[in-house]
């Protein structure tokens, strides 16, 4: 479960999470099943960011994502 | 085609929340520091680069003032001096003269300095262990006041001022027991066990020598005035005493230095706005113990007071540069000790928690006192975006170089800006140029004007005192 301010409670583990408001667009990306390249070009367009720093800080997040098992690749 | 208005970016995160550091439901409101003084901090990192030291002229002046009214509606005879290895940057020091300090060195080198920035021998308290022998002659030339540190100082001060005429009035350092952790016994002579009576009794067999002051420093970062009641209590005992000895009138009362800015030590529990005390409140202890133990009818001793800390502390700041971001992955320590005797496997697991971490283009070599204090770190840019425990590293190849383990910040990303505060004192003399030029240093005014105070280090400054011998000029 996810609100809009980016508190998210996972019910399989019990535990609660706080994504930053960009996170919570690439999640809510995700949720649409966005691809992760497609992802990317909607974080480039979206916020004032250069493509190198919105790639590196996309697949730090994403690991971040798989980790906590809310993605499997 | 109308442009499409793009949101501030911050670096996407997700955080676990644990108990107690982060309240989901009071988000948004992470603290910035666009500016100091008024002044657009991306504007002054445009001028003078990044990182960058900024000082505030109106809090030097403001903390003087409230410093030194504090004490003199309490006590009739009051004089600050400036402790120079506080902070000696000529501008700073400068600063404090102009508002009514005289100046405190603990070196012939400080000596100079406080004589280039236009204060005369007797306005010079002359401190610290060591004083070198054509210091100690120009001092006692220009009548500054020497405080006299240890027995092989005051014998060699009897041997330069054998056959004088007139007396030569000195002051003796004294360590005294006040409540205060560890006795900072290296400054002086004990107070507590009859070794200071000892030194009077040398002192009266000097004609030459006359004992006029008494001088104490309990310590660093005090933040308990308390300590400073018992500390005065016991130097007036103890002036009495000389007194009564045949030293003469004791004439001055220094009560040194040692209290405390609002930083915050490693392990404070409470913030600095709790755990300060107020000038008000070491001005009480000290002022009213005097008032009440000096003998009724006698005038007042004068009273020195050798405050640098809680007056340049607060008025510094550091600009730094996010230039990388990383994740750090959290040892379990348990884990780490065991793996260390080779049992249960490696301490890092897939999978372990991990917290976010920057990289500065500052180092540790520019905050020494990061050893003691953790700075407060905060994003210049206002970030809609909860703050979450970040480590910040400073930007040299060393793996101490850590700014802050556990500072709270928003998800920043390379090219952010940050400020750290408060960092006006002792960071500019005990920085060290190590790897990267040091940075410049600012000192912003009450109308909004930036004066540089110190350059950015470049080649030949640093290379200035170097020798190269002539068999290795040619580099072939």
């Amino acid at each position: 479960m996810l609100n809009d301010r980016g508190f998210a409670f996972d019910p399989t583990s019990g535990e609660t999470f706080q994504l930053s408001t960009t996170g919570l667009r690439i999640v809510r990306l995700l949720q649409q099943d966005t691809g992760h390249e497609k992802i990317l070009e909607h974080v480039i367009e979206e916020f004032e960011v250069e493509p190198n720093t919105a790639s590196r800080d996309l697949a730090d997040f994403l690991l971040s994502v798989k980790q906590v098992g809310w993605i499997s690749e | 085609m109308t442009p499409t208005l793009r949101l501030p970016y911050i670096r996407p995160t997700l955080s676990r929340l644990n108990q107690g550091p982060v309240n989901p439901f009071r988000l948004g409101t992470s603290p910035s520091c666009p500016d100091i003084d008024g002044i657009s901090v991306p504007e002054l990192t445009r001028e003078h680069g990044s990182p960058l030291f900024v000082f505030s002229e109106t809090a030097l002046r403001d903390a003087y003032r409230a410093a030194h009214r504090a004490f003199s509606r309490r006590y009739p005879d009051v004089q600050f001096a400036w402790s120079y290895k506080t902070n000696y940057l000529n501008a700073i020091c400068r600063v404090f003269h102009q508002e009514g300090a005289i100046a405190e060195v603990v070196s012939g080198f400080e000596y100079e300095k406080a004589r280039h920035n236009g204060i005369e021998g007797h306005n010079i308290i002359f401190n610290g262990p060591h004083k070198e022998k054509a210091d100690v002659e120009r001092a006692i030339a220009e009548g500054a006041m020497l405080q006299v540190d240890n027995i092989d100082e005051l014998l060699h001060l009897g041997e330069i001022t054998k056959g004088r005429t007139e007396p030569l009035p000195i002051a003796l350092r004294v360590h005294l027991s006040t409540g205060v952790q560890t006795v900072w016994s290296k400054f002086g002579f004990s107070g507590d066990d009859g070794e200071l009576q000892q030194v009077v009794r040398r002192i009266l067999a000097m004609p030459q020598l006359r004992l006029v002051g008494l001088h104490c420093h309990i310590g660093t970062f005090i933040l308990e005035p308390e300590w400073y009641r018992i500390a005065a209590k016991k130097m007036v005992a103890l002036a009495l005493n000389a007194e009564a000895m045949g030293a003469g009138p004791i004439r001055y009362l220094n009560m040194g230095g040692g209290f405390a800015s609002h930083a915050r030590l490693h392990f404070q529990y409470l913030p600095p706005e709790q755990a300060t005390p107020s000038m008000d409140r070491y001005a009480e202890a000290i002022c009213d113990t005097i008032t009440a133990e000096w003998p009724q009818g006698r005038t007042l001793p004068k009273l020195y007071l050798e405050t640098g800390r809680a007056l340049v502390d607060d008025a510094g700041y550091l600009i730094s540069t996010v230039v990388a971001v990383k994740r750090r992955t959290l040892h379990d320590p348990v884990a780490t000790a065991l793996a260390a005797f080779g049992k249960n496997g490696p301490a890092t697991v897939a999978g372990a928690p991990s917290q976010n971490a920057l990289v500065l283009d500052a180092g540790i070599n520019l905050m020494y006192t990061t050893t003691w204090y953790q700075p407060r770190i905060l994003p210049v840019r206002p970030c809609l975006d909860a703050p979450t425990p970040t480590t910040v590293f400073g930007c040299l190849c060393m793996n101490i170089d850590v700014l802050r383990e556990d500072a709270p910040l928003p998800g920043l990303t390379t090219g952010d800006q940050v400020v750290m505060h408060p960092v006006g004192a002792y960071n500019q003399t005990q920085s060290m140029q190590f790897i990267t030029y040091r940075p410049a240093v600012v000192m912003t005014g009450p109308g909004g004007q930036v004066h540089l105070i110190r350059r950015r280090e470049n080649l030949e400054y640093v290379q200035e005192m170097e020798v190269v011998p002539s068999h290795l000029q040619n580099p072939e």
